[in-house]
């Protein structure tokens, strides 16, 4: 099997499945439901095989792949007809599934999962384009400039819609943001107080 | 400043009467940063010592950043979606053009290979001496990774056979005919993959035969698994890339200019070589002399024992 000459050459070794979570998880902020998901990823990852080819070398392979996934749920909403959006987000189901960190205690493994859903169902009030934007940002950690090309907008748009996402979410989550995380030390040392 | 941005985008941080309160906030996300430098960073901390408002929101920013760290990953993928995810992939992928499936894109694997951004390694101050010390074993070591990586295709062949015995391995196509098995598998795996047209000795009932063929993956890569029966058992034929599947160890044998690789893993015994670019793996329950395996292909070693190269046939 070769390539036909004049395709582009492909990076060596691409293995795109280090950014299957993230983009799961941002495909499931775009979708708001577990199935529509999982078909967005995986049209997103066939979409990518056939165009790896066209990479350049010096492209940001992350970026790319969630400016596939977004390109492609902008289509599907196009093509769609107008439905009831159906939220299926069950936190059980979409949580992280890290093995607990043995250093923790029990209690202090159930605070975090408690914020981390916590989170996610602020999240998931806000308005798609603030969701996607704290995705990519608080959780992506993609540039202001990498974000701006997956969204297609400037990046100073892309500061001032974070700065307002994160406003929002702040709202949204005023005592779980406020207060100091239990059981991690403070600054001074001492052991903080559950919220 | 972040270069690119043009000046409407970007609020002033200072009040030249075009900043407001209500503008810093971008100007704290560019401080949580750590991209405000020189002046701009003077000015900001000056704003914020002598603004009660901004003072707070900064406060509450920090929180919120703290937060959403602690809150990674936020998602992660179910192991059914990945797994159905990989494996719409592989399918899909081996009934692309060449140039598009073989390119050196890496199927998703089913495994969770490592954590995604932003989440944290526990025990870092004890996984990085052993990752050191299991490195300078491998340097030391000659061959040990790869006696690793022969190990690995051992081991998915025997599983292999195990899942077709127990018949949780569909089979793609059932048939006796190597010439249909091979032109099943053209365009679906990323080699040229024939089998031996069968040189049984004329007149004589097959000591094994061929049973069908299933299209498996070995590394995220398609590979070819090919299975046989007989009176006595049952066997199976992988048939990987050497690029991804490693020959070595057991008990080795060379006949021509071929290395056999004799062992028994599981029970099972299986038989390993590479010739042409392609790893095969043969695995049997077969009793007797190990060369009896070798009579899936070439059954006239019956009556002349072993007479030619497996894998000679093109």
């Amino acid at each position: 099997m070769r390539l036909e000459p004049g395709e582009g050459h492909p990076q060596p070794g691409f293995d795109f499945s280090e950014y299957l979570d993230g983009l799961y998880g941002y495909a499931l902020i775009l979708t708001r439901n577990s199935a529509d998901a999982e078909d967005l990823l995986q049209e997103t990852c066939l979409r990518a095989l056939r165009a790896i080819g066209r990479l350049r070398s010096e492209s940001n392979v992350k970026s790319w792949l969630f400016t596939i996934l977004r390109n492609i749920w902008l289509n599907q909403l196009r093509h769609r007809k107008t439905t009831p959006e159906m939220v299926d987000l069950d936190a059980d189901d979409h949580g992280a599934n890290d093995p607990p960190d043995p250093s923790k205690d029990p209690h202090a493994i159930y605070v975090s999962e408690l914020e981390r859903e916590q989170v996610r169902a602020a999240i998931e009030q806000l308005p798609v384009e603030f969701r996607e934007i704290i995705i990519l940002r608080e959780y992506e950690e993609l540039s202001y400039q990498e974000i701006a090309a997956v969204l297609e907008c400037p990046p100073g748009t892309v500061m001032s819609r974070l700065a307002r996402a994160r406003a929002k979410l702040r709202e949204l989550l005023p005592t779980v943001a406020a207060a100091p995380h239990s059981p991690e030390k403070d600054k001074h040392g001492n052991n903080e107080a559950v919220a | 400043m972040l270069d690119g941005y043009s000046s409407d985008e970007f609020p002033p941080l200072n009040g030249n009467g075009t900043s407001t309160c209500g503008n810093f906030a971008v100007a704290i996300l560019l401080y949580l940063d750590n991209e405000l430098k020189g002046r701009e960073l003077e000015e900001f901390r000056a704003h914020v010592d002598t603004c009660a408002h901004c003072q707070a929101q900064l406060k509450a920013e920090e929180g919120l950043s703290r937060l959403l760290q602690r809150t990674r990953p936020l998602y992660s993928m179910p192991p059914d979606v990945r797994a159905r995810v990989s494996a719409a992939v592989a399918q899909n992928s081996a009934e692309l053009p060449a140039a598009d499936a073989y390119s050196q894109a890496t199927l998703p694997s089913v495994r969770r290979l490592r954590p995604g951004i932003g989440w944290r390694l526990p025990h870092v101050r004890v996984l990085v001496p052993a990752l050191l010390a299991i490195a300078v074993c491998l340097a030391l070591v000659p061959n040990i990774a790869r006696q690793v990586e022969a190990a690995s295709y051992t081991q998915t062949a025997v599983a292999a056979h195990r899942n077709y015995l127990s018949g949780s391995l569909p089979l793609g196509i059932q048939t006796g005919s190597p010439q249909v098995v091979t032109a099943w598998f053209a365009g679906k795996v990323p080699f040229d993959f024939r089998l031996p047209a069968g040189d049984a000795v004329p007149e004589s009932e097959p000591v094994y035969k061929l049973t069908g063929a299933a299209l498996v993956t070995y590394k995220t890569r398609p590979a070819a698994l090919v299975t046989y029966e007989s009176k006595t058992g049952k066997i199976s034929l992988l048939v990987a890339s050497s690029d991804s599947a490693v020959v070595a160890g057991g008990d080795q044998v060379h006949f021509d200019k071929l290395t056999f690789h004799y062992r028994t893993d599981a029970g099972y015994r299986v038989i390993t070589w590479s010739n042409h670019g392609l790893s095969y793996a043969l695995v049997s329950s077969v009793s007797g002399p190990a060369g009896a395996s070798c009579m899936v292909c070439h059954q006239d070693m019956t009556n002349h024992g072993r007479s030619q190269d497996p894998s000679s046939s093109k």
